[in-house]
């Protein structure tokens, strides 16, 4: 078909498209109500979620558990394999009297 | 889990599916509202029958829930989904009738006496004999036509609706449209549309 002809057949068809789009069939309140209620029958429970997986979600998800756990094994480990004691104000001043090099902070004072 | 939305009213059909397989009342009240009216239409429109219409919309909408819980996400539009769902219920129903050709709705419009009524029923007669001539093209030059014409879909998306290529698709549009043509300059003689042209 030449385009001149195909285009006043367009032109010609559209107020009857525009017509047909202009009123569409309304669905009736019983269809709306059968299709609602369908839904509801058809419609998987709500998801339960588990608390352990709510806590996971709550503090950022794995990563951010992941990086937890390293930091509470570090405080363990900082606090195992350290030596037991660290010098104390007494040995302190002692290293300084042997030592006046050391004679910066050890005790943590001025 | 479940795309969130701020307002169901706007969020995308797909994500609202999700929202419903997950539990989401207010998703499922979304669709039913947003889809309901879309496939309702589109059945009349292949059909040509508001009963007949209604209950394949139903059937439709039902295979949409339980489709839900398995929909594979950016795989269709949910509602390119729907359109092909819709098609092929309404091609199995009047494979079932036989060929015969289904009846319009026979319910009268009630009187509209308001302003711009006469445009409204010039309108609404035009739609009628639009109708008409529709049932009467062969299936899939109906199908194509209201989907790019009534519808407004592209040739791509009816292609995948229709499962046929875009030149199958044209030209099924050129065909269905120059039949209609035809039927419809006998309607507008007879129905006096003789301002259209």
């Amino acid at each position: 078909m030449p385009m001149n002809d195909e285009r006043r057949e367009d032109a010609g068809l559209e107020p009857f498209f525009e017509a047909a789009r202009a009123h569409p069939p309304a669905p009736s309140a019983a269809l709306m109500a059968a299709v609602l209620i369908a839904a509801e029958v058809a419609q998987p429970a709500p998801r339960r979620v588990p608390p352990m997986a709510r806590l996971r979600d709550a503090l950022g998800g794995w990563p951010a558990l992941a990086g937890l756990a390293a930091a509470a094994a570090a405080g363990v480990w900082i606090g195992t394999a350290l030596p037991a004691a660290l010098p104390g104000a007494g040995q302190g001043a002692y290293l300084v009297d042997v030592a006046p090099d050391l004679a910066f902070d050890l005790t943590g004072g001025f | 889990m479940a795309m969130p939305f701020d307002d169901p009213a706007t969020a995308p059909e797909e994500a609202l599916l999700a929202a419903f397989a997950a539990g989401d009342r207010a998703a499922a009240r979304a669709l039913t509202l947003r889809l309901t009216p879309l496939v309702l239409a589109h059945a009349y429109r292949l059909l040509g029958c508001r009963a007949e219409a209604e209950e394949v919309a139903q059937e439709a909408m039902l295979r949409l829930w339980r489709q839900a819980p398995r929909w594979r996400p950016g795989e269709a539009k949910v509602t390119t989904w729907l359109y092909r769902v819709t098609a092929n219920l309404c091609i199995d129903r009047r494979r079932r009738a036989r060929g015969g050709s289904v009846p319009l709705d026979a319910v009268p419009e009630p009187p509209d006496a308001s302003p711009g009524a006469a445009e409204r029923m010039q309108a609404r007669a035009r739609a009628e004999a639009l109708q008409a001539a529709l049932d009467d093209l062969p299936e899939r030059q109906r199908q194509a036509v209201v989907l790019r014409h009534i519808e407004g879909l592209a040739n791509p998306e009816i292609a995948e609706i229709m499962g046929a290529s875009i030149e199958a698709v044209e030209s099924l549009t050129t065909r269905g449209r120059r039949a209609l043509a035809a039927a419809l300059a006998a309607r507008k003689e007879e129905l006096g549309y003789a301002d259209e042209r």
